[in-house]
């Protein structure tokens, strides 16, 4: 990779000189890091905290830090180099599914199999990377859809786990009262390792790459990028954590489906939230799934388990793609409104 | 042989209803470079209206193209007019494209999932049934009528893209934008026109599935994953390339349905895509495409 480019010039949402520019850039980050301290005491706090209707904030926050982790990993590909894919939840699948099985036969909790999962996926992300290097643009987003019915499809009919009716999983051995916790807590593990993934990959000269590749492939490959092998690196990575949220999330489900783990509707979810709250921002994808994860719980209360929360969605969306092409971290960085404690590029 | 001849006829039967379905997503590609995620969804509410003409009005889906043709160009103008121009400065804008339709495909899915729900539905005029035996092959009905609507619509859409003003200056931009505009072609309204007439395209589809197929709305990703395959396939773009996709894949899918079983024929349009991205991510019959 040239070192020749300068970083500020590369990639509309690369780092500014000195972040803020009124403050001083160490007090900024002073109070960033504080706020940030904050708001991570909070997260790990509200279980032993004693909330009005306890069981129903726990399954929000775990839904909340659930999609946190999703998106941000979506993001690592998607974001940072543009590649968008809708089959991300066969990543999502593979973790649910490795983990359940080495529950199911083998008595292995899927707190301890959630990495390995992960690490499956990364090579599953591999062997897709080089099925799909080649495609770019359209073509790429087609096939990562094509994936993802391939593998529900291979799912669907493997008998060793239940093939289209699925099986069920042994019950987690938590007490009853407090039976929401620890998924909550391996939420927020999964949720904090993405952020901090997506954040070390950013501010990395690999990060860099991948931004260069995202502005013009062609150009950063002529500048030296081993742009395959960084496209790659970018899907194996990103698949990491979306395969240990599905693991967490078939363990507290207790149960296995391709209808419920292949469904385009994750890969969706993943998708509005990294776009609304800034696609290639390392805040964005957090902004954003909260965002999501608000907005669906306010139109499920209002509309009922009904349709209308995906007409919902994709109004936002759609306001978002045509209003703020940037998402919400974007179009507040650009207008210079940022608050310092959000802005982690 | 007679097994084998079987296969290819049902193939091909099918392989043309997929050529029309395959032709307006290549054409809003061709010519302005959108890539239409919300085609099958498009479709879908093609379908219903179809659906509904013939349950109560009693109106042929064949003859129902006579409505949903003409309904979806009008909603595909209501659809570009507001949101395409808007985002046409963007940079990146294929990859835009693809981001506003999937939020529109967000939106038709949630609101027919809220009417109609995900109900199975599909229409059911007598013919469906029928079938006719020719040297010992079996031909039905409604796939043949289905086949002689699409080849239809598909020489009436080259003969007017061949041999009308506004045909010549659609293909004209769908070779060179920026030269089709120098020679005066008004391409604001070239691609409005060509939207409306790839919707138009959905909607004849549309009319075709709702009798050859059973649809609800959930369904359009396979659809479109399907229709996306086959003409990534034949050449993003070409409509030459989407019709021998089409007609190709179908009969393979064919077969692949006669010794596996139904569940995998669709496999056969994925495991094509993977092929031909492997081997000429450009397509058949595509041009290098720049991003």
């Amino acid at each position: 990779m040239s070192d020749s480019q300068n970083p500020a010039t590369v990639g509309t949402t690369a780092p500014e000189p000195s972040s803020g520019g009124r403050d001083a850039p160490t007090r900024g980050r002073t109070s960033r890091r504080v706020a940030l301290a904050a708001v991570a005491a909070i997260v790990l706090l509200i279980p032993v905290m004693p909330i009005p209707s306890y069981n129903y904030a726990l399954q929000l926050g775990t839904n909340a830090l659930m999609w946190v982790a999703m998106a941000s990993s979506w993001n690592i590909l998607a974001g940072y180099t543009g590649y968008i894919s809708l089959g991300h939840n066969v990543f999502f699948g593979i973790g649910g599914y490795s983990a359940g099985i080495a529950l199911a036969y083998w008595g292995i909790s899927p707190f301890i199999s959630a990495p390995i999962t992960g690490l499956i996926a990364m090579a599953v992300g591999l062997a897709i990377g080089l099925i799909t290097w080649r495609a770019k643009g359209p073509a790429f987003i087609v096939a990562t859809i094509a994936m993802l019915f391939v593998v529900g499809m291979l799912f669907d009919n493997w008998e060793f786990v239940g093939a289209s009716a699925g099986m069920s999983l042994p019950l987690p051995p938590f007490p009853v009262d407090t039976a929401k916790v620890p998924f909550y807590y391996a939420m927020a593990v999964s949720a904090f390792g993405a952020v901090y993934l997506a954040y070390r990959i950013a501010h990395s000269r690999f990060g860099l790459g991948l931004r260069a590749l995202s502005q013009d492939e062609t150009k950063a490959e002529v500048a030296g990028l081993n742009t395959r092998l960084y496209k790659l690196i970018a899907m194996s990575l990103s698949a990491f954590f979306i395969a240990v949220t599905g693991a967490i999330w078939a363990y507290s489900l207790s149960y296995l489906r391709p209808t419920i783990f292949f469904n385009i509707g994750i890969a969706t979810q993943m998708l509005v939230a990294t776009i609304i709250g800034g696609r290639g921002t390392v805040a964005g994808p957090v902004v954003g799934a909260l965002l999501v994860v608000a907005v669906n719980e306010f139109s499920l209360v209002q509309f009922g388990g009904t349709q209308l929360n995906i007409v919902v969605n994709g109004v936002i969306l759609l306001a978002v793609l045509v209003f703020f092409p940037r998402g919400v971290v974007g179009s507040l960085r650009e207008a210079r409104k940022l608050p310092q404690f959000l802005n982690w590029d | 042989m007679t097994d084998f001849l079987q296969t290819v006829v049902l193939g091909t039967l099918l392989g043309g209803v997929y050529a029309l379905m395959g032709s307006g997503l290549t054409l809003l590609f061709g010519v302005m470079r959108i890539v239409n995620l919300a085609h099958a969804i498009f479709m879908i509410v093609a379908a219903y209206i179809a659906f509904y003409a013939f349950e109560l009005f009693h109106i042929d889906p064949l003859v129902s193209v006579l409505i949903t043709m003409p309904a979806m160009f009008l909603l595909g103008l209501a659809v570009y007019l507001p949101l395409f121009p808007r985002i046409e400065a963007t940079p990146r804008y294929v990859e835009m494209t693809v981001l506003v339709t999937f939020a529109l495909t967000l939106i038709v899915e949630g609101v027919l999932g809220f009417l109609f729900t995900n109900l199975v539905r599909g229409a059911k005029p007598g013919y469906t049934t029928d079938a006719l035996l020719a040297g010992g092959i079996y031909i039905p009905v409604g796939q043949l009528l289905a086949l002689g609507m699409s080849v239809l619509l598909l020489v009436g859409l080259w003969l007017f893209l061949k041999y009308t003003r506004i045909g010549t200056a659609i293909r004209a931009t769908m070779q060179n934008r920026t030269s089709a505009q120098i020679v005066g072609v008004n391409i604001r309204r070239i691609s409005a026109i060509s939207f409306g007439l790839g919707m138009a395209l959905a909607g004849a589809s549309g009319s075709l599935m709702s009798y050859l197929f059973v649809f609800y709305p959930g369904q359009h990703w396979r659809w479109v994953a399907l229709l996306l395959a086959l003409i990534v396939l034949g050449g993003l773009g070409s409509l030459k390339g989407a019709v021998i996709g089409a007609i190709s894949l179908s009969i393979i899918s064919s077969f692949v349905t006669r010794w596996l079983g139904p569940d995998w024929s669709s496999l056969t349009f994925y495991l094509a895509l993977f092929i031909i991205l492997m081997v000429r991510p450009q397509g058949l019959f595509g041009k290098t495409m720049r991003i």
